[in-house]
């Protein structure tokens, strides 16, 4: 008994130490209103949180960031802590983490996230209202902000657009010209259309419309700026009516315009993701990302620029383009003095860092002031262009994940089913969803 | 969150300590020392495993099981409300109008129905090939056990490229040697089960093979051989001993493989995405839960799988123990 009993004794004593191991193992820093802070140091901690990996090329831009940021307020006693969380499908990605913290409360001071996230992110106030803290000046410069109900709640990293990359060796030979297709003259649906006709009849592949892409928010990146140029919308200003504008007639026209070119054999679902990069289709639809691939990587079909072009969107009844990408913004978290945040705010998405990172992913800057120097009808240019004159958002909607997988419901099945019957059946699943979260 | 979860342990705390102080003041009763020291020693060596056996299991499910009877909205976890049975009639009410829970319900039983008997019955015949001591057995083990180890992610995207709709796709390419028109197999709602059924089959089968081996080795030699003098073929010595013999063995693994197969996710998910013919109960939880952020409206709809998934369960015990 006296051997049992001093084992439970044992047993408690090495839990108790254990445990005040694990309470101070890092109880260097206190926690106080405007951070952590390092009591060794006297740094408060401004803690951020990236939804990429740390080892990426885009991981290294924001770590360089970071260093300098963190030389540069050495004597203002603000040190930035950034973690890196990759994001892949399913639970154990960036998001889930995100949402995990959330619930622990454990939230960075800082976080990244998809633009279309703000609507949702600002009304549980997951954001932090950020408009008195971004001067009028810095405002304007940024191409676009992250605002909901007439608030910033976010600033973005870079900016994007998207366009046809198109095959140049493939177009000369089928002596097709697209030449006088630019975004101060953009080509229309008919247009686009005698384009595919004339690649089909000289037996190549038209396009890849990337309608294999809806398992993320790829494909809804992509496709839906045709919605608009038909003169299509979504949902209503308020993003809380979907019946009427999601099943239109006008947004059917624009999913039409898809479904046709499924139908005459322009695009399929069956176009691999390497064909158009190993010359076996004329054009494809992706965003600047894909601008370094094309320039460092397929050199066998893609030697230099004179192999490749970029061509804007198509339009309709207006000209639609695609726009938006990743942003920084303040949280709600228990740090009330948000000071040291907005210090590394301003850091992150300064002239100077738009500049570094885009450098680093082939973006366009946020910034509007950051010097470009790109001739003109350059890739980037055209993308450029185009984001100015005919960038259009995706819908500001809190229900925007169900948008999305509605909107990627639509593609998959696009192929084999009636336009208007789908999109009244996803009209009722997004306006259920709205409905459920306008009474929360 | 954090106080409700230390009411809980010490609810849970308050219980296991009756219980330890019953079994002691038993002990005394009776006078026993051997018992006392007994039960305490008993209590101690349980206490970890309860101690995390109550973390991870019972306390996730305490907490699901609340949470189904409240609006919990992920991004505002401060934000709960109790809204009694809501979630469950919503429930009930998009299963009634054919909605996506409907479609994942009928989805989950075909895939339930196709993958059960298909991965038994393969994980069976493997077994029995392997089993023969023939030369290369023990290579054929380890290849048939291969893709139990290999990550699902990995299996999924393996067959995303045997099943891509191109015509360079694995599949399509072959078949197109027979003048085949190549096929979206993934996207056909008519194919897209049944490929998901025949790689899960494919995957989880070999598992099942160890498990069939291990009940092949406790059938005594003796009994084949006594079949054999009795002029038994290969089909009356399966069917009159090896078939009996493994049947506890496939009461186990029967349940085992259906539980698993409710609960299908990745494969779906990693294979065709969120779509009507191929969402499944385990997809849409994770749907309505992560990507929608329903908490509450998810635990409602995983309990009610709960339930089911448990109901047929005790109903197969029962029935295969009868006839046992």
């Amino acid at each position: 008994m006296k051997k049992l009993l001093s084992c439970l004794l044992m047993l408690t004593l090495s839990c108790v130490v254990a445990f005040s191991a694990v309470a101070c193992g890092g109880g260097t820093t206190t926690d106080t209103k405007s951070g952590e802070v390092d009591q060794t140091t006297g740094n408060t901690i401004v803690k951020i949180m990236f939804h990429v990996d740390e080892k990426s090329t885009e991981g290294l831009a924001y770590k360089k960031r970071i260093e300098a940021f963190n030389a540069a307020y050495k004597d203002r006693k603000i040190k930035a802590s950034a973690t890196y969380t990759a994001r892949v499908q399913g639970a154990a990605g960036y998001e889930a983490e995100l949402l995990n913290n959330q619930v622990e409360g454990t939230l960075a001071d800082i976080i990244t996230f998809d633009a279309p996230n703000t609507a949702s992110y600002a009304k549980s106030k997951l954001l932090y209202n950020i408009s008195s803290l971004v001067s009028e000046d810095v405002q304007k410069d940024f191409y676009s902000l992250n605002t909901y109900d007439g608030s910033i709640y976010g600033l973005p990293i870079q900016e994007s657009s998207a366009g046809f990359f198109y095959n140049k060796k493939i177009f000369r030979e089928k002596g097709i010209d697209v030449s006088a297709y630019t975004v101060d003259n953009p080509w229309t649906f008919e247009q686009f259309n005698a384009v595919c006709k004339s690649l089909k009849d000289a037996g190549v592949t038209p396009v890849d419309m990337r309608l294999d892409a809806t398992k993320d928010e790829t494909a809804t990146y992509l496709l839906y700026p045709f919605i608009y140029a038909a003169g299509g919308e979504f949902t209503s200003q308020d993003g809380y009516t979907a019946t009427g504008y999601f099943n239109s007639d006008k947004t059917a026209a624009g999913f039409t315009f898809i479904k046709n070119l499924i139908t005459n054999g322009y695009t399929s679902y069956a176009i691999g993701p390497t064909d158009f990069f190993s010359g076996k289709v004329g054009m494809y639809l992706s965003s600047g990302w894909t601008i370094p691939d094309l320039d460092n990587k397929y050199k066998e079909f893609f030697a230099n620029r004179d192999d490749w072009g970029l061509l804007p969107y198509p339009s309709s009844a207006v000209a639609a383009s695609a726009t938006g990408s990743w942003s920084f913004g303040i949280t709600n978290n228990h740090h009330s003095d948000k000071t040291a945040a907005t210090e590394l705010l301003l850091w992150l998405t300064s002239v100077e860092s738009s500049d570094a990172i885009t450098a680093a992913t082939g973006m366009i800057p946020a910034r509007k002031s950051v010097n470009k120097n790109w001739a003109e009808g350059s890739p980037e240019y055209t993308l450029l262009k185009q984001l100015e004159t005919s960038g259009k958002e995706r819908p500001v909607t809190v229900a925007y994940p169900t948008f999305s997988t509605c909107f990627n419901q639509v593609i998959a099945a696009l192929g084999t089913n009636d336009v208007k019957t789908l999109l009244n059946a996803q009209a009722d699943t997004l306006q259920s969803e709205m409905n459920r979260l306008k009474q929360k | 969150m954090a106080v409700s979860a230390l009411i809980i342990a010490a609810v849970f705390v308050v219980i296991f300590a009756v219980f330890a102080v019953f079994d002691v003041v038993t002990g005394k009763r009776t006078k026993e020392k051997y018992r006392i020291r007994t039960a305490l020693t008993a209590y101690l060596m349980l206490a970890p495993a309860i101690l995390l056996a109550f973390l991870f299991v019972l306390l996730p499910i305490l907490y699901s099981l609340g949470y189904a009877f409240t609006d919990y909205y992920l991004l505002e976890p401060d934000n709960i409300k109790y809204i009694g049975f809501e979630n469950f009639t919503r429930a009930f009410s998009e299963i009634a109008s054919g909605g996506t829970l409907y479609r994942a319900l009928i989805n989950t039983v075909k895939f339930v129905i196709g993958v059960v008997p298909l991965q038994i019955g393969l994980a069976l015949l493997l077994a029995l090939f392997v089993n023969k001591p023939l030369f290369g057995s023990k290579i054929f083990k380890v290849c048939f056990f291969a893709p139990v180890v290999i990550s699902l992610s990995v299996t999924s995207f393996l067959w995303l490229q045997i099943l891509s709709p191109s015509r360079n796709g694995l599949l399509n390419s072959v078949l197109g040697l027979f003048g085949a028109e190549p096929r979206d197999w993934l996207r056909d709602p008519a194919s897209a089960m049944p490929c998901i059924i025949i790689l899960s089959a494919w995957q989880g089968c070999g598992y099942q093979m160890l498990i069939f081996l291990s009940g092949l080795s406790n059938i005594q030699q003796n009994l084949y051989e006594a079949a054999a003098l009795d002029g038994a073929g290969a089909w009356h010595k399966f069917t009159a001993v090896t078939w009996p013999g493994l049947r506890s063995t496939f009461v186990y693994i029967i349940i085992t493989v259906f539980i698993g197969a409710c609960r299908i996710l990745t494969q779906p998910m990693l294979m065709t995405g969120y779509m009507d013919h191929t969402v499944t109960l385990s997809y849409y939880m994770y749907q309505q839960g992560y990507t929608n952020r329903w908490v509450g409206y998810s635990s409602a709809v995983a309990l009610l799988m709960t339930i089911v998934i448990g109901t047929i369960t005790l109903i197969q015990r029962r029935v295969l123990r009868e006839k046992n």
